[in-house]
């Protein structure tokens, strides 16, 4: 900041201009493969087998087939069921006991998140065998609803961020509201929940963004196509019929990946924020 | 935090804010403490305990105990499942710890070229690069399955006009693995390069202008300045990686669905790993009691890491 065009040293120089070249080649490793898919959704069928990134028949027939024909609306509605049951339920969920950590006196307290964090090192999926043998004998296979319910339980890592957020909201609001006579649940709902809205919506997208990723619960519990979520079916796509279906695989991946993408960069900030948080001690 | 209690203790009558134990507390905790109890430590005792027996498809409605038949049955070269089991286990093991530090090594060389404040544009190099972090995962590895198909896949068109023919990629064994690897840095590099970045910008500009007086080169200042710094932000990041990447089912299953099969044997092919393998025994072959064993030598396995990254890293231990 100080040195005002300050001229480079030919070291410096020369290495800027190297990180830009090496910089440059992975940023077209980097998007390429995003840039084929583009071209392939708006190719019509047969014509992918090249290397050119402009379609050589350009038209929209692949997204026509996929609201026509295919069950894509069915998939994208099952899974934004489950995203967003899933984004306010973890929220639901992890608020009050991120509340607790951060203002109550309890047993438990000192080494509650640190145990909870360990409890869930083992992720609940690796129990399939036990969760689809149970499922099988009780007869509650393929229903959307207890996929989502199986996926319900709080998550410590969420806990622990929200619980770091809440202590940065100042204890003198919580003593102003305690002068005017307000107990734990209107310092929970009226004070520290208002301010902690950035971390709320981080924790919220990032579940909904993780629920669209799933792929392992869906494979187990949904067997039927009308309850396919967005990962099950854009596999059925792939993994059937491969030439036939690349070009309407590559429009779906699209429109579902698009908004995620942009929710993702519009909330870019906040989310490394709170990762630094996270990451970074102290 | 104790001027806080001293103030309120002093106004005697609202005590019960702060100081004593707050029963109601439990209240607020029960949501997430009945919900962590039912969907993860509930299967998970139940893995334990369906590896000790035999349920599967044969014994579905009348399981029963085997002892340690399922873990012998794993270690036991004699046995054709061992055969299957211990390639499988070295892989994951081989996966892990080559993906994770191939991600971390790519993220920090990104990032310490993104950190030159002669590069008046790398803010938009680095809204570029974060592309792959932005699209959910299961979506790219589906892409890339299809990029690299042998016949039809771009990945090969594109070789085929630098006059490289047909890289078998996901039938191959060797090449099948070399595109998971692959795949999954392309996929991971962002977030290592965003987190490494962070910590570069952190790292105070007086400490590189104290050794500039003190007549540091280019390479002492990157050896005593930056590495310090970034080896403290790193084993957070690397362990709980190495962690995650054991029980990384998406980019394996996804990509390959574990193939190309082995001719010696169905249950695994030659990139499954731990979590695939589980996934196949359960929902293909009904070997509930060979999928929930896996599950706990995964268990194990994971344990061992998280265990080894607390005692590194001290991390979460700060909380109170």
């Amino acid at each position: 900041m100080a040195s005002v065009k300050k001229r480079l040293r030919p070291g410096e120089s020369a290495v800027l201009w190297m990180s830009r070249v090496i910089l440059w080649i992975v940023i077209v490793l980097t998007i390429l493969p995003m840039l084929y898919v583009v071209t392939a959704s708006f190719n019509p069928t047969q014509a992918y087998f090249s290397s050119s990134l402009i379609p050589t028949h350009p038209s929209l027939a692949n997204y026509q087939t996929l609201f026509q024909q295919g069950q894509f609306l069915v998939w994208l509605r099952n899974s934004t069921i489950v995203g967003l049951s899933l984004g306010v339920g973890q929220l639901l969920i992890t608020a009050t006991a991120a509340y607790a950590f951060s203002r109550m006196r309890f047993f438990g307290r000192k080494n509650g998140i640190m145990f909870l964090l360990i409890l869930q090192m083992f992720p609940n999926f690796l129990t399939i065998s036990v969760i689809y043998y149970a499922l099988a004998q009780w007869g509650l296979l393929d229903n959307l609803w207890v996929y989502i319910l199986v996926q319900l339980g709080g998550s410590a890592y969420n806990i622990w961020l929200l619980k770091k957020y809440f202590d940065t909201v100042p204890k003198e609001l919580d003593e102003a509201a305690v002068m005017d006579g307000a107990g734990h649940w209107q310092i929970f709902w009226k004070v520290v929940l208002p301010l902690a809205r950035p971390m709320l919506v981080v924790i919220f997208f990032f579940t909904l963004i993780g629920s669209f990723s799933e792929y392992i619960l869906a494979g187990t519990i949904i067997q039927s196509a009308s309850n396919y979520t967005l990962g099950l079916g854009l596999y059925s796509l792939i993994s059937n019929q491969f030439a036939k279906n690349w070009g309407e695989f590559a429009a779906a991946a699209i429109l579902s990946a698009l908004p995620l993408t942009i929710a993702f960069g519009l909330l870019n900030r906040w989310i490394a924020s709170g990762l630094v948080a996270g990451s970074v001690k102290g | 935090m104790s001027t806080g209690q001293m103030s309120l203790g002093q106004r005697g009558k609202k005590r019960g804010v702060r100081g004593r134990m707050q029963w109601s507390a439990y209240g607020y905790l029960s949501p997430a403490l009945i919900t962590i109890a039912i969907f993860s430590v509930l299967p998970t005792l139940l893995t334990i305990v369906v590896s000790f027996t035999n349920a599967s498809a044969i014994h579905f409605t009348n399981p029963s105990f085997v002892g340690l038949k399922n873990f012998a049955d794993l270690f036991n070269m004699n046995n054709p499942l061992a055969q299957v089991f211990i390639p499988t286990f070295l892989w994951t093991v081989t996966f892990a710890f080559v993906s994770t530090t191939l991600n971390y090594f790519v993220g920090l060389f990104l990032a310490i070229l993104l950190n030159n404040k002669n590069m008046k544009e790398s803010t938009i190099y680095r809204s570029i690069l974060i592309i792959p972090w932005a699209v959910p995962g299961l979506i790219s590895i589906l892409i890339w399955q299809g990029l690299l198909n042998q016949s039809y896949g771009q990945i090969n068109a594109l070789l085929h006009t630098f006059g490289i023919f047909d890289i078998p990629w996901l039938v191959n064994p060797f090449w099948a693995r070399v595109s998971v690897i692959m795949v999954n840095l392309w996929l991971s590099f962002p977030y290592m390069m965003t987190v490494c970045l962070g910590g570069l910008q952190a790292i105070p500009e007086e400490l590189y202008e104290a050794a500039g007086i003190d007549g540091a080169t280019f390479w002492q200042k990157f050896r005593f300045v930056t590495m310090p710094s970034i080896w403290k932000i790193s084993l957070p990041l690397l362990i709980p990686g190495f962690a995650y990447q054991f029980t990384n089912f998406n980019i394996i299953y996804l990509l390959t669905t574990g193939g190309p099969a082995r001719n010696s044997t169905q249950f695994a092919g030659y990139t499954d790993n731990l979590a695939s393998a589980i996934y196949k025994m359960s929902l293909q072959f009904s070997r509930y009691d060979l999928g929930a064993t896996l599950a706990v030598v995964l268990f194990v396995l994971v344990g061992l890491f998280s265990w080894i990254n607390m005692r590194a890293t001290g991390a979460f231990q700060e909380v109170d």
